[in-house]
């Protein structure tokens, strides 16, 4: 039978960040991915590692800790991740959205996020091709962007030069326990002993979750995305708009009407190549990954009361993800008590790339050390799975369409 | 022989596709998300069949899971499909 220190179950950003900073530390660490890397949500989203979008408190906190670090990562990763750092702007389209920005901004600079609002004037300077109806916009010279896959893979790469063990194609099928400690994970292809399990596996945690009886609150929420031709310069650094943070938070607010239903704020970048990447929804529908032609048309509406400009490009292709959502949309980090052993690395909704470098720190640093090192400062009380110890977990699931557990 | 074109769109080559193979790529999806061989224009029209032989060497040619398809199949603009008909 293989034995490893640690097993990590999934090939996602997730896991194959905590693989790369566990190769660093020489703990011996073996990885499994039932598909291959980057195939789940992380080969399915969006470029940006923003700051602008996280709530301000330990959400923020450990965004800009995160984003700290890639700068770091671009250089000593052999794969080049794309790393960017050329801001971000959040525009406003009416007085109301004014109003929550502006509380927005004032409570991120409290926290050392350099972010402003922007009149009208100064928003179309920087960006030129927005349309004349705007009212303003926030901007963010600290906002950042990396290529999701070529990330991931790039940690998956590291991981393995570091010694980190990778079986592709491989489904975990169980865990069995010893005195209530884990013994060994079970895939298709044999067992493995180890003493630790980390849960990597983004929307199928719950699935992992149950082999150690664990009911863990996570839904998967959809992202629909569109991806257009190459086009001259058009888009500078990240933009967003003021309902994608609505979209995000608040989604309740946002009204009634089909694109509140369908959660769609913008969130629009150009890549290297040129081609627009313009999103998103919001929405809770299970498992299920396709596109809606309702949800592309809603989306492209939106840009367009933005962009006018992209009305006459072509679309080449889109495609959905989905984040992995817990109640209060951070990420479920950390060594679970009841199951000495089990570590959970999941929830990360739709900040997994920008968590992606610190999540990976913190958790190395559990295995190795016990918890996060002093400096890091991080309340793991406020990422643990036993936050949720009131939240009636099925409940959750169902009102979130969640009817079933993914196999 | 390594400086020919598989994804002429986006001028991935045929080493560029082994050393996706090499690194762990096992479908056309894999491939793709390595190289972006079927990412372009195109959207993999012409190098999909190519990829899939050169995966069948490494893998029975059942295993070699389909690729995903994407709509739109052919490009259409932002602006046709905001004034198209509700579905
Ligand atoms: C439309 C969209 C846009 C987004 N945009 C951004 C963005 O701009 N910035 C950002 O920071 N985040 C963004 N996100 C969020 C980000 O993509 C996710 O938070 C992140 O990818 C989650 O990574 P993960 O590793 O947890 O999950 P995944 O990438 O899904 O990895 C989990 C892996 O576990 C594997 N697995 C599951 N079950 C098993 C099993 N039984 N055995 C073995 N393996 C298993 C799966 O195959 C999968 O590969 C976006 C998401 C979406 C959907």
């Amino acid at each position: 039978m293989q034995t490893s220190d640690v097993v990590i179950i999934g090939g996602g950003v997730v896991g194959c960040s905590i693989a790369y900073h566990l190769g660093k530390r020489g703990i011996p660490t073996h990885v499994i991915e039932k598909d291959d890397i980057a195939m789940g949500t992380s080969g399915a989203c969006d470029k940006a590692v923003l700051l602008q979008s996280k709530n301000p408190g330990i959400h923020l906190e450990l965004a800009l800790k995160s984003v700290k670090m890639f700068p770091e990562l671009q250089k000593s990763l052999d794969t080049d991740i794309e790393f960017l750092n050329h801001g971000c702007m959040i525009v406003i389209q009416n007085e109301n959205q004014w109003k929550v920005m502006e509380g927005f901004v004032e409570r991120q600079k409290k926290l050392g996020l350099d972010v402003k609002l922007l009149d009208k004037n100064e928003a179309r300077d920087r960006q030129p091709a927005l349309s004349e109806d705007i009212l303003g916009s926030t901007y963010s010279p600290m906002d950042c962007e990396a290529n999701p896959i070529y990330l991931t893979l790039g940690l998956y790469r590291g991981a393995k030069k570091h010694g980190v063990k990778f079986s592709l194609g491989t489904k975990v099928t169980g865990i069995k326990l010893e005195k209530g400690r884990i013994k060994s994970v079970e895939t298709d292809s044999g067992e493995i002993l180890c003493k630790y399990v980390v849960n990597a596996t983004g929307v199928y945690a719950p699935t992992i979750g149950r082999m150690v009886g664990l009911n863990i609150p996570i839904v998967p929420r959809r992202g629909q995305i569109i991806i257009t031709e190459p086009v001259p310069k058009l888009i500078h650094g990240g933009l967003n708009c003021a309902r994608y943070i609505t979209a995000k938070f608040r989604p309740e607010l946002l009204g009634t009407d089909e694109m509140a239903k369908l959660g769609v704020g913008l969130a629009l970048g150009q890549t290297e190549n040129g081609n627009l990447l313009i999103g998103g929804t919001r929405e809770f529908v299970g498992f299920n990954k396709t596109t809606t032609h309702k949800a592309l048309k809603a989306i492209l509406k939106h840009a367009a009361s933005i962009v006018p400009a992209i009305k006459n490009v072509h679309v080449i292709r889109s495609f959905a993800g989905l984040r992995p959502y817990t109640p209060d949309g951070l990420p479920i980090l950390g060594e679970v008590p009841e199951v000495p052993g089990f570590i959970m690395a999941a929830g990360h909704e739709g900040d997994g790339i920008a968590l992606s470098a610190i999540t990976g720190r913190i958790i190395s640093e559990v295995i190795a050390d016990g918890k996060p090192s002093d400096d890091l400062n991080i309340d793991m009380t406020k990422l643990s799975l036993d936050r949720f110890k009131n939240v009636d977990v099925n409940e959750f699931r169902e009102s979130h369409n969640c009817y079933s557990f993914a196999s | 022989m390594n400086e020919e074109f598989i994804c002429r769109c986006e001028e991935v080559t045929r080493k560029e596709i082994e050393e996706a193979i090499a690194d762990g790529a096992t479908t056309v999806a894999g491939v793709k998300k390595r190289t972006r061989a079927g990412m372009g224009l195109c959207q993999g029209r012409t190098c999909r069949r190519l990829v899939t032989q050169m995966l069948s060497k490494h893998k029975a040619a059942e295993q070699i899971m389909p690729d995903t398809s994407r709509p739109p199949v052919r490009a259409i603009t932002v602006e046709e499909i905001i004034n198209s008909e509700d579905r």
